[in-house]
């Protein structure tokens, strides 16, 4: 089982040259942005500056599809609910189902919203190693247990998925084959993630024992990792006025909508 | 059981921060005060992978199959460790699978979190007596996934269904609340009993990893 949000780290665009902090302050203001607006005529906009940001990356339009195909289903049950429950103003009857003017603005702007922050997303992941990202987010201020956890975490997730899969592929060769429920095979994929809680939890004693070898739990001299240049803050204040940019017309675009309704 | 990002108004998504966040700080807080935090470090990020990897575990139910949501399992071992780990699982799924998402990762974690804190003051009650210890846990241990599992679901369906924007009535609203809730009892049996049989067998295989609680 390999990870690969990463996979295109190595490209050349200005947003993997942008400094990772300001890279993540800048792209998580749009992504807050986005969830902020409620008017339909925004999402053209939020459409198109999505758009041009990740032309921007060079990240493949492949690697966009596949990232959203699993999380597509669950936008799919509202898609093809939220139109015959949400709102009052019938515009056309499918048999017993009345189709609602409301619930299909809902979904528009429920639909727009997701693709666009899951599309940002993937630049503010997918544009740097995945560890220089977490080190960006220690040196905006997380908390040093929450860093540590993370990475270490991140580090023995493959390994640990790769031993499930072993013990998965075992327990068939050796012929479970459970496709009906039954009590007895609940007990034995419980005894599969006790096993692999025990085994992580053994070796977990192991690494303790390296990392304190290696100094762990002392002092360490800060190391300058990230270096901001005059660029990246210009790129920084020009991505935060987007943001606003986005708040502030949502703001005005409902007064106006508001006003004419009146 | 994550909302995804889109979902939710602004306005939710940064309460779900403010909130998420002094729950973090005191469970930061409460690791803080131990003799070595440091030392249980390693142990909580394994077993955080572990518990993320776990929960790819597929429970035939035919004619599909579920997977299991484990945050009672997770407050059953690792104690204050559950919240800050499961703020790292969510991340992870947000930033790997594109599953939950970044705006609503403060709301998911209270979703899954807090439930899984409570899982971990309820499996502490099997300590009340120092009789039958493997009944205890295993009734404790059912306990803590079946009530986290049922929690989790009340507040994603009433977070979900009263801030998505649908103009949806109330009757609706109530009525898909409780489609929720049904829909997930069987899931809350499953992940009662598996839960169960887990803490059995690390109460007989590795009892230490059970010391947190």
């Amino acid at each position: 089982m390999r990870i690969g949000i990463d996979e295109y780290a190595y490209l050349g665009s200005p947003l993997h040259h942008w400094d990772p902090r300001y890279k993540f302050i800048g792209l998580m203001a749009v992504i807050f942005a986005f969830s902020f607006v409620r008017d339909l005529r925004m999402l053209a906009v939020m459409v198109t500056v999505t758009a041009v940001i990740y032309i921007i990356s060079k990240l493949p339009f492949s690697f966009w599809l596949t990232r959203l195909r699993y999380p597509s289903f669950f936008l799919m049950v509202v898609v093809l609910l939220l139109p015959f429950v949400s709102g009052h103003t019938i515009i056309m009857s499918i048999g017993p189902l009345d189709l609602r003017q409301e619930g299909l603005i809902a979904v528009l702007l429920i639909a727009i919203r997701f693709v666009s922050i899951l599309t940002i997303g993937l630049v503010l992941f997918g544009t740097a190693p995945f560890l220089t990202t977490i080190k960006a987010m220690r040196a905006l201020g997380l908390p040093a247990i929450l860093t540590d956890m993370t990475l270490l975490a991140f580090r023995y997730l493959n390994e640990i998925g790769d031993d499930l899969h072993k013990m998965e592929t075992s327990m068939k060769l050796r012929g479970f084959h459970e496709r009906r429920f039954s009590r007895h095979g609940l007990g034995i994929l419980a005894w599969l993630g006790g096993s692999i809680l025990v085994r992580s939890y053994e070796q977990s004693e192991w690494v303790y024992k390296a990392m304190i070898v290696r100094g762990y739990g002392h002092a360490v001299h800060p190391r300058e990792e990230f270096k901001a240049s005059s660029r990246d803050l210009i790129a920084l204040i020009a991505i935060l006025l987007v943001a606003v940019g986005f708040i502030a017309g949502d703001i005005l675009c409902r007064r106006e909508a508001m006003a004419l309704l009146q | 059981m994550h909302i995804p990002d889109g979902f939710l108004p602004a306005t939710v998504c940064a309460a779900g921060y403010v909130v998420a966040a002094p729950v973090t700080w005191y469970s930061l807080r409460r690791i803080n005060q131990k003799e070595n935090p440091r030392a249980d470090i390693p142990k909580a990020s394994l077993l955080t992978a572990a518990f993320f990897v776990v929960s790819w575990i597929h429970i035939p139910v035919p004619p599909t199959s579920v997977h299991l949501v484990l945050n009672g399992l997770l407050g059953a071992v690792l104690g204050y460790f559950a919240f800050p780990a499961i703020l790292i699982g969510l991340f992870f799924q947000a930033v790997m699978f594109q599953h939950g998402g970044l705006t609503t990762l403060g709301v998911n974690a209270l979703i899954m979190g807090l439930p899984a804190l409570l899982s971990y003051y309820i499996f502490r009650l099997r300590n009340i007596t120092d009789k039958r210890q493997r009944i205890m846990t295993g009734v404790f241990g059912f306990l803590a996934g079946f009530v986290s599992v049922g929690v989790s679901v009340g507040m994603f369906a009433v977070i979900l269904l009263t801030s998505i924007p649908a103009d949806l009535d109330v009757v609706t609203e109530r009525a898909a609340i409780y489609t929720l809730a049904l829909a997930h009892l069987p899931l809350m049996v499953i992940e009662g009993v598996f839960t169960a049989l887990v803490t059995v067998f690390l109460w007989r295989v590795r009892p230490q990893l059970l010391d947190n609680t």
